[in-house]
């Protein structure tokens, strides 16, 4: 059973920020987490809840799970999209209702900065392998970004996939810089300072300075950079442990750093990773169900991934447990199919069943289906 | 095919890849058989369209050069 630090943490103070001004919004006035301040949708980014993780809290420590999917858009990305654009904004890089948002992404990140960045009148643009998901296409379409989609005979000199993205991203923001504005989440500081002045003070505060671990993987850089600096600042002692996929890995957002660079924002505070630990894809699609049956929650491949890498971890007594599960399993259901993790008809029962699968401010998908 | 079935992409001012994806772009909405003029003048856009085009099959009937402008005429061939 979870203790005490391990009781699923109200999303407190969000009602009575509804009524915040419009011009509070203004990114120049923002100092702490936006999130708290912004009125409606924008609002519900970040304070995410956390829970106690069942089957892994036992004896003397406590493991817990940071749920990112409760998110408005479904993930931990939210966090650095609305960062990002709120950066642009301050910078004079942005103006609503004129500024274009071109950005290369094949998953979460298209998916947040599409819902953030009409919520604030901003047009968007995603860029992104003709091979990525379709059901990652059709929401984005839904919600009503265009879409350029690259192969890999474009332009064979800069290499594959996500590489020929950025590149038709960046020619295309290059040659129109007062329309285009291209964030860039793997170089952005603002995405490690939505992690740094938000999810990290979360953490701190939902476990009353009790972590002592925290588990990430690494896309960007972003989210275990931003954490571990915050967590490393209130307790040098707090061990900031990075997850690692296989090499030609299955899971959406991660980099594994043999097969792919290391991004600059990672590379500005690496220093901050005491620890790696390997995962692999069958280790993580086998604790999705393991998780489904023991907490009762259905997750995404990541969050699954990292569940694989606390579980397989040995900690102190004491220890409180932190791993960042960065959106939940409502966008997997085809994966979940293709790996033998359970069927069409086990996933629709599952979802059904399962507890903290919220529903995202784009609906179920199923709009975006037809 | 008469020329008044000739389309036309201005790719001046940008860079590539954008020529080659705006040229991939057209060629997909045309017809087989229809010819596409493109200019462009990045440097980089020569390699660029000209290997696109032969790697896909279609023709790449000529391909001149005036000042920095790259003039392409291409033939859907498939």
């Amino acid at each position: 059973m979870a203790t005490s630090t391990a009781t699923t943490v109200d999303r407190d103070g969000l009602k009575g920020s509804a009524s915040t001004s419009a011009e509070a919004s203004s990114a120049t006035v923002v100092t702490a987490a936006p999130g708290s301040q912004l009125p409606g949708v924008l609002g519900r980014v970040g304070n995410t809840p956390l829970v106690g993780l069942s089957a892994l809290t036992s004896g003397a420590s406590t493991h817990h799970a940071k749920l990112e999917g409760y998110n408005p858009f479904g993930s931990v990305k939210d966090r650095a999209a609305l960062w990002m654009i709120m950066d642009g904004e301050k910078r004079g890089l942005l103006t609503r209702r004129k500024s274009i948002i071109i950005e290369p992404t094949s998953g979460n990140t298209g998916i947040a900065l599409t819902g953030i960045a009409k919520e604030l009148g901003y047009k968007v643009e995603i860029v992104m392998p003709e091979k990525a998901s379709d059901e990652t296409k059709q929401i984005i379409r839904w919600m009503g970004a265009k879409i350029f989609e690259t192969s890999d005979d474009l332009c064979p000199k800069v290499g594959a996939g996500t590489d020929q993205s950025i590149a038709l991203a960046t020619s295309i923001a290059s040659s129109r810089p007062d329309t285009y504005y291209s964030p860039n989440q793997y170089a952005s500081e603002a995405n490690f300072t939505g992690h740094y002045m938000g999810t990290g003070p979360e953490i701190w505060r939902q476990t009353a300075g009790r972590v002592t671990h925290l588990f990430t993987g690494v896309g960007t850089g972003g989210t275990i950079t931003g954490i571990g600096t915050y967590l490393k600042e209130q307790n040098p002692d707090v061990k900031i442990i990075g997850c690692q996929p296989q090499q030609d890995h299955l899971i959406q957002g991660w980099r594994n750093f043999e097969e792919s660079a290391k991004p600059d924002l990672f590379l500005r505070r690496e220093g901050v990773v005491d620890d790696w630990v390997d995962v692999d894809n069958r280790e993580a699609f086998s604790q999705v169900r393991r998780i489904y049956e023991s907490d009762k929650m259905l997750v995404s491949p990541s969050s699954a991934a990292v569940y694989a890498c606390m579980a397989k971890y040995e900690v102190p007594d004491g220890s409180c447990v932190v791993g960042i599960f960065a959106d939940d399993g409502r966008k997997f259901k085809s994966v979940y199919a293709e790996q033998g993790v359970m069927t069409g008809d086990e996933f629709d029962r599952a979802i059904k069943a399962a507890r903290h699968v919220p529903m995202p401010a784009y609906g179920d998908g199923e709009s975006a289906m037809m | 095919m008469s020329d008044s079935t000739e389309k036309v992409l201005d790719a001046t001012g940008l860079y590539c890849p954008e020529p080659v994806f705006r040229t991939k772009i057209e060629i997909e909405r045309m017809q087989v058989g229809q010819m596409l003029v493109v200019s462009a003048d990045d440097p980089a856009a020569e390699d660029d369209i000209s290997r696109w085009t032969t790697r896909n099959g279609h023709e790449l009937l000529d391909m001149s050069k005036d000042g920095a402008v790259i003039t392409f005429k291409i033939r859907k061939a498939k």
